[in-house]
């Protein structure tokens, strides 16, 4: 009898289940575009603060921008466009921003968007000290000087200043707002989506639906926005090719089955990977201190080799470390350092170390397969290369410590006074033995001098001239960002950013 | 009795402080410069120290923990480092999940393993040969493995299910259904393999005794030997195995909801510590010892209710 329930029971669940099924999601869309469209994005991490002080960069970005305007507009290729901000430049010292604002914008709350509001969101980005409070160290003050017009003073010139104005420290929340908690989990800002609340979830989705009254309805291209939090890459893929999302970003091992199922490629590069070779004196790894070494360790690798056999050639192989859209790029400089075992060997004999040596960097198990792929190509010139094991969140502690004389890393390739201030500068976090020379320092100080981006580009031009020359770094490849959209979306790629900007996508079949 | 419960209560609590330092102190322990980690590559050294300050970093190990434990014990866990939201609520929001898919995945579980084990023990022969190979192939395949097949066959190829989670609050019934079935199943399938293993050795075990072949020889039926004395006897085993079952799916959930993306605990877990939240982890940590500890005991009362024998004064 007993037994007979169970079964019973069991035979009800399963029915129960079944009939369900029927109720299974389907696809997302029929490809047809409508005004109303929703887009559905899956996004690699979850935004646990809408406060706009807590915005950080590229795909962790990208969610901000559906609540938050920027004071300025990033192209997807990069240019800077009006948006809260109408115009803005600097006097001739590069220190004083005259920033001049839109009249006819209001916060999702009502309140109204001017001068006052820049500098109290200017205010509360520096007192919030967040996630991307460096964007704004050099802000000595910002002042209203009426209703529209802001001046920005600070304290030594910043050639990315502007550029930042187009990312974190940009978004701007309503002042009403910022004091409180509930920022936190309820965005208030002037952007083009409000933020439906009983629809979303933390940690798992974020629902946007169009904003009404929106001072400029062209970057509305969608009904609403919603961005499901998918960290995995496996629930990623699932979710694009089972249609529970529109676009999302994949990784080459991934990419067969969203290609497979017919999904739209869009490819940027936005980070690159290589050889940080730290010890530019020689302190911890004496070898290093010669500069034929690190230019031997540059002819000892085949990177078209890795790109293929390390990125499933979803890559480029290049021996800079500045990228294409940073303005102190040179496509030359992609093959300053061909494969050339035999010229390393020579460089290496001629700088005493015929017999090679040992270079330790950090080991992170994600990379194991790169070490095992470069320690192969070192060794055929006689390099040894020991990855002692670190756990990830020490990993840039312990290269900007200064505990290694060398690290394999991915970093993001940014402006170039950006990219500058991350690996070339004394101020920079992965210049972690302070390597400077004076003709160097002149020209940073040229860059950051500069009255115009031309001439701040051709003076970076020169310091990526200089550290290819000088092997300060090993690059290996500029990695391809790859990024899927159904039949249903249209997207653009962003330049510096792995996944668009909101701004970027748009429906199928829509002009 | 209740000496007995209130003496594995005052354990319980003695667990949760030894966990919770020692959880405490390995946060720190790796010498990660956790302000660092929030603010990023870019920030300088006077916003990595101010960071410090604002966290409290700068003060000493001990007085961080008694800070926290006295803010714990007061009932406030504090908010997370890296959001706005109080870590109470967090957890309170991922917790219903995560037990819904544990819970489920151990009723199913239970009643699997048990029919499984029982007709191995009792009709032997291909029976239990099969259950035999099952317990192996079953246990070769990491849950992970089967989710992901799982997810490509019923939810890619055949779309009955969604591939990743669609609960929410407000999701009507269905969608918890369909959202947590390939999860569930990816859960059950390792943990009814072994569970209904070790539930047949314990029947087994009960057959041989010499009270049973008494029984047996007094007349009574088959039907009323395996509820009433064989099952009854195999209970201790079959609970403790099902109670370390489910302390072992908490932790597997992690990865079962970071491929299905269930916004539970594990996937809270992964991401906090990931981070270094302190707060969040801490929390995690203090919600997961309180469960285990009453599962712990409310194993032991089950057993002691089911078979006097065991019962502890």
């Amino acid at each position: 009898m007993k037994f007979r329930k169970i079964v019973t029971g069991i035979s009800v669940t399963a029915v129960a289940a079944l009939a369900l099924v029927g109720c299974a999601p389907g696809g997302s869309g029929d490809g047809s575009a409508s005004a109303d469209q929703t887009l559905t994005i899956g996004a690699l991490a979850d935004i646990t603060d809408w406060d706009p002080a807590q915005a950080h960069v590229g795909h962790a970005l990208q969610p901000y921008q559906a609540p938050y305007d920027t004071l300025i507009l990033r192209e997807p290729d990069g240019k800077l466009s009006p948006m809260l901000a109408t115009k803005w430049s600097y006097d001739d010292s590069l220190t004083k921003l005259t920033v001049d604002l839109r009249d006819d914008v209001t916060f999702s709350d009502g309140a109204k968007f001017d001068a006052d509001a820049v500098v109290a969101n200017f205010t509360h980005f520096q007192k919030e000290n967040g996630r991307q409070a460096a964007q704004l160290v050099n802000l000595d003050k910002a002042v209203a000087t009426d209703e529209d017009t802001v001046e920005v003073t600070l304290k030594q010139p910043d050639p990315a200043f502007t550029y930042f104005l187009s990312q974190a420290a940009g978004l701007m929340g309503s002042p009403k707002a910022l004091d409180g908690d509930a920022i936190g989990s309820d965005p208030v800002g002037t952007g083009p989506y409000v933020m439906d609340k009983k629809a979303s979830v933390a940690g798992s989705q974020y629902v946007f639906t169009k904003r009404k009254g929106y001072w400029n309805p062209d970057l509305q291209k969608f009904g609403g926005v919603t961005f499901k939090i998918l960290i995995d890459v496996t629930a990623r893929t699932n979710a694009l090719v089972s249609g529970q999302v529109n676009a999302t970003l994949l990784d080459a091992r991934s990419a067969s089955q969203a290609d497979g199922a017919g999904f739209t490629l869009t490819k940027s590069q936005v980070d690159w990977g290589g050889l940080l070779l730290l010890d530019r004196e020689g302190k911890l790894a004496p070898a290093l201190g010669d500069v034929r070494v690190r230019q031997a360790i540059n002819y000892a690798l085949d990177r078209k080799a890795l790109v293929k056999s390390l990125q499933v050639g979803y890559g480029t192989a290049t021996a800079q470390p500045f990228g294409p859209a940073s303005g102190a790029y040179d496509k030359s400089l992609d093959d300053a350092y061909p494969y050339d075992p035999a010229k390393a060997k020579k460089l290496l004999a001629e700088a005493g170390y015929a017999d090679g040596f040992t270079l330790t960097v950090p080991g992170i198990a994600s990379f194991e397969a790169i070490y095992a792929a470069v320690g192969q190509q070192l060794s055929e010139v006689g390099i040894t290369l020991k990855a002692d094991p670190v756990p990830d969140q020490e990993i840039v502690n312990k290269i900007a410590g200064g505990s290694f004389p060398a690290a394999y890393f991915q970093l993001f390739q940014g402006e170039a006074w950006v990219a500058i201030n991350q690996i070339i500068s004394t101020n920079a976090l992965y210049n972690s033995f302070d390597s400077m020379t004076p003709e160097l320092q002149e020209l940073i100080d040229e860059v950051q001098a500069a009255p115009t981006a031309k001439e701040g580009d051709a003076a970076a031009k020169k310091i990526n001239e200089l550290v290819v020359d000088q092997a300060w770094f090993a690059p290996l490849y500029r990695l391809d960002q790859l990024y899927y959209t159904d039949k249903t979306v249209t997207v653009v790629a962003q330049t510096q950013m792995a996944v668009p900007s909101i701004y970027n996508y748009a429906p199928a079949g829509a002009k | 009795m209740l000496s007995f419960t209130l003496r594995r209560l005052g354990a319980g609590a003695l667990l949760l402080v030894v966990i919770s330092a020692l959880a405490y102190v390995l946060m720190f322990a790796s010498g990660t410069n956790i302000a660092r980690n929030i603010l990023g590559e870019t920030a300088t050294e006077d916003q990595v120290a101010l960071k410090q300050q604002q966290l409290g970093l700068d003060q000493p190990l001990w007085q961080r923990y008694l800070g926290w434990a006295g803010s714990a014990l007061t009932g406030s866990l504090g908010r997370s480092w890296f959001g706005s939201e109080p870590v109470a609520q967090t957890i309170a929001t991922r917790l219903p999940v995560t037990l819904t898919l544990v819970l489920t995945a151990i009723v199913l579980t239970a009643i699997i393993a048990l029919a499984l084990g029982v007709l191995a023990a009792t009709k032997r022969g291909w029976v239990d040969k099969l259950l035999q190979v099952s317990v192996v192939v079953g246990d070769a395949i990491p849950g992970f493995v089967l989710a992901i097949i799982l997810a490509f066959v019923f939810a890619i190829q055949f779309k009955l299910f969604p591939a990743v989670s669609t609960i929410t609050p407000n999701a009507p019934a269905s969608a918890w259904l369909l959202s947590l079935t390939l999860p569930v199943l990816a859960i059950v399938i390792n943990a009814v393999t072994s569970s209904a293993q070790q539930i047949r050795s314990a029947v087994i075990r009960q057959y041989e005794r010499d009270s049973i072949r008494t029984l047996r020889s007094r007349g009574l039926g088959e039907g009323e030997i395996l509820f009433k004395h064989v099952l009854r006897g195999a209970s201790p085993a079959g609970l403790t195995v099902l109670s370390l079952q489910f302390i072992g799916m908490l932790g597997g959930a992690v990865i079962i909801e970071k491929l299905f993306a269930i916004p539970g605990i594990g996937n809270l877990a992964v991401t906090a510590t990931q981070l270094g939240d302190v707060p969040v982890v801490m929390g995690v940590v203090l919600y997961t010892v309180v469960i285990v500890v009453i599962v712990n005991l409310l194993v032991d009362l089950l057993n002691g209710w089911l078979n006097p024998k065991v019962r502890v004064a």
